[in-house]
């Protein structure tokens, strides 16, 4: 899933600024099962608007609303007006959410209330990692189903490097080496001549760093007079 | 909202009440007709682990001025 | 790659005296946090006739230094060897190659391939790394730029070659240790032509390391500089054994250091002087010193083990009694490479 965290309330404030008609928007996938964005963060957070514009002698209309998913118009468009009425919206979904709402809905000012972290697990109760970065040429298959791309600090294909001890990364005890990950899991599963290959550098252009990507199905695509009905 | 409401001289307080005890207890100071003040509401809830910070913001948004949870 | 290839190839000091066998020490020199060469002229100095080569560090601990290269040509100016150290931290492949070339063109010859500290421990953590490639892969493609005068996309190049003696690290107590060895066997299989281990202080553990890398042929592809270091206390010894990743320090070492600061710690520490201070530091130094003394000469005694790369970073006064305690002094004459 993808794992946002809220913004400070002050930070959110300050992005909301004057205006008078506030609508905080949460969304009820990733975000509401990392607690981050849902209803229950969007209400709590448009309450907590309320009170401090009230204290700051500046009462503001603050309103809010739960769509299933932000990251797709089809379940923004029955709150169109609800946006549309607004002076500013708050989205509480991830990056993909609050540019959804400024994309549809091109007139109205919308802001992030949460910082979008990474795609990850919840590891524990209260506890989320990160898992993948998306990199776009999975190689899991390569790597025992542990991704040193996400996982290791410093990408590496070749690793460990010499900062893994005692199965944590030199940056942060509480950091799992994703190298010394991989290799317990190919040793365990018997398959640790694996890591004797010399994996090439890898090609990043199927990443964020080959310029921002897209997918186009065509077998999926509607022809074109089904898309003008 | 406060603003419509005569302003208290005293503090509002909300008491959210387990309905195990802390409730029960204040029915039966009730029977036996002891007196508190009237600022404090007593809210009933089924357990106050059921107390939801929203629930704390309502209230004090609606002009509470402190929130006791007893159970 | 042959032998006769890099002797043809390279002409560095450091493959000279490799390849002479002479057992080879190198040094290493962490240019400054300022644009002030002199400094480097300096510490030079301390260096100079004592090593065969000089590694220039690349931004280490992630401090923004003096450029490896531009520090490493103020070595070339001065008739010194560097041995330029290149992180994955800070440059693309693009990067890596393009200063390679400018690094060939003024006179360096060597080159120590790194995936560098994280920036998270140096003074601009809010910076964004690279990491495009890793040092492994750096090995391979700086010889491929070397042996088959290919780029690493895979173009072929037009004129002189970047012709590098090529050097990597090991850190040969790091976790998963039983990977360790083959890990090295990676490098050495993508062309590191020498390597440049973590500091050594438990000469066991490496012998057991050096054993199964014997095992695995390793010592006749390429040539391996055990990584020594001079302690400035005891204090010091054991920083390094808690909180460095990779290094082992036997208590036997501590005790050592710690022996040789009695007289003065056994002083009650309100009745301590300045110049007790003074003293029992110097005797610790002098312990420090001995003690790096007699690890060479245990790593010497190795088979494997073709020299040792001495980091006193900020201590380059060290480096000339600790070669000529350990009896390596005077070094063979520098072979400058021809320009």
């Amino acid at each position: 899933m993808i794992v946002a965290e809220q913004k400070p309330l002050e930070e959110i404030k300050e992005l909301v600024g004057e205006a008078q008609k506030v609508l905080v928007v949460g969304c009820g996938t990733c975000v509401t099962v990392c607690f981050a964005g849902g209803d229950r963060e969007a209400q709590i957070l448009a309450s907590s608007l309320r009170m401090s514009s009230k204290l700051d002698d500046h009462p503001q209309d603050v309103t809010d609303l739960t769509v299933q998913r932000q990251c797709e118009w089809e379940y923004l468009d029955p709150i169109g007006e609800d946006i549309q009425k607004s002076d500013i919206v708050v989205s509480l979904g991830c990056g993909i959410g609050v540019q959804a709402i400024a994309e549809r809905f091109p007139e109205t000012w919308v802001v992030p209330g949460l910082n979008t972290t990474f795609l990850g697990l919840p590891t524990e109760q209260g506890v989320w990692s990160e898992r993948c970065a998306a990199c776009g040429d999975c190689l899991l298959g390569l790597t025992g189903g542990i991704c040193p791309i996400a996982r290791c600090s410093k990408s590496l294909l070749n690793g460990p490097c010499g900062g893994s001890e005692e199965g944590h990364c030199e940056i942060d005890p509480d950091t799992d080496c994703a190298w010394q990950l991989i290799y317990d899991r190919l040793d365990s599963l018997g398959k640790l001549e694996m890591l004797m290959k010399l994996q090439p550098p890898k090609n990043w252009s199927t990443s964020r760093d080959g310029g921002p990507r897209k997918i186009i199905r065509e077998d999926l695509q509607l022809a074109e007079e089904e898309t003008t009905n | 909202m406060t603003e419509n409401q005569t302003p208290s001289t005293e503090y509002q307080i909300v008491a959210y009440c387990c309905e195990h005890c802390a409730y029960a207890a204040a029915d039966l100071a009730g029977s036996l007709r002891m007196q508190y003040p009237p600022e404090v509401k007593v809210v009933e809830v089924p357990c106050t682990g059921k107390l939801d910070p929203l629930m704390v913001l309502h209230a004090l948004e609606d002009g509470a001025d402190g929130i006791m949870a007893a159970g | 790659m042959t032998e006769e290839a890099q002797k043809t190839l390279v002409g560095s000091n450091l493959e000279h005296v490799l390849q002479n066998g002479t057992f080879a020490v190198t040094g290493e020199l962490g240019p400054p946090q300022s644009a002030d060469g002199n400094v480097i002229r300096e510490k030079l100095n301390l260096l100079k006739s004592y090593v065969d080569a000089v590694n220039i560090t690349d931004n280490q601990t992630a401090i923004v230094r003096m450029s490896s290269i531009g520090a490493g040509t103020i070595l070339v100016e001065e008739g010194m060897e560097p041995v330029i150290q290149m992180t994955c931290r800070d440059r693309n492949r693009l990067a890596i190659q393009s200063d390679l070339l400018g690094a060939y063109a003024l006179g360096m010859r060597n080159v120590l391939c790194l995936s560098g500290d994280h920036q998270d421990f140096g003074n601009h953590p809010t910076a964004k790394n690279v990491f495009d490639i890793d040092s492994i892969q750096m090995v391979k493609m700086v010889a491929d730029m070397r042996d088959k005068g290919l780029f690493q996309c895979g173009d072929e190049f037009k004129g002189q070659k970047p012709c590098f003696l090529i050097g990597a690290a090991a850190a040969p107590f790091a976790d998963p240790i039983k990977f360790r060895p083959y890990r090295l066997g990676k490098k050495v299989n993508a062309g590191a032509d020498f390597i440049q281990t973590q500091l050594v202080y438990d000469i066991e553990a490496f012998e057991e390391y050096m054993d199964k890398v014997r095992e695995l042929g390793l010592h006749e592809q390429t040539s391996i500089l055990a990584g020594v270091g001079p302690l400035k206390s005891p204090g010091m010894a054991r920083y390094m054994k808690k909180n460095v990743p990779g290094i082992l320090v036997p208590d036997k070492i501590i005790d050592r250091m710690s022996e040789a600061g009695k007289p003065w710690s056994d002083i009650k520490k309100e009745d301590r002087t300045k110049e007790d201070k003074k003293a029992r530091s110097q005797a610790w130094r002098k312990e420090g010193i001995q003690i790096c003394v007699d690890l060479i000469k245990e790593l010497q005694k190795i088979e494997g083990v073709a020299g040792v790369h001495i980091m006193a970073i900020e201590w380059e006064e060290a480096v000339k009694p600790i070669v000529e305690g350990a009896g390596l002094h005077p070094r063979p004459e520098m072979k400058t490479p021809v320009l």
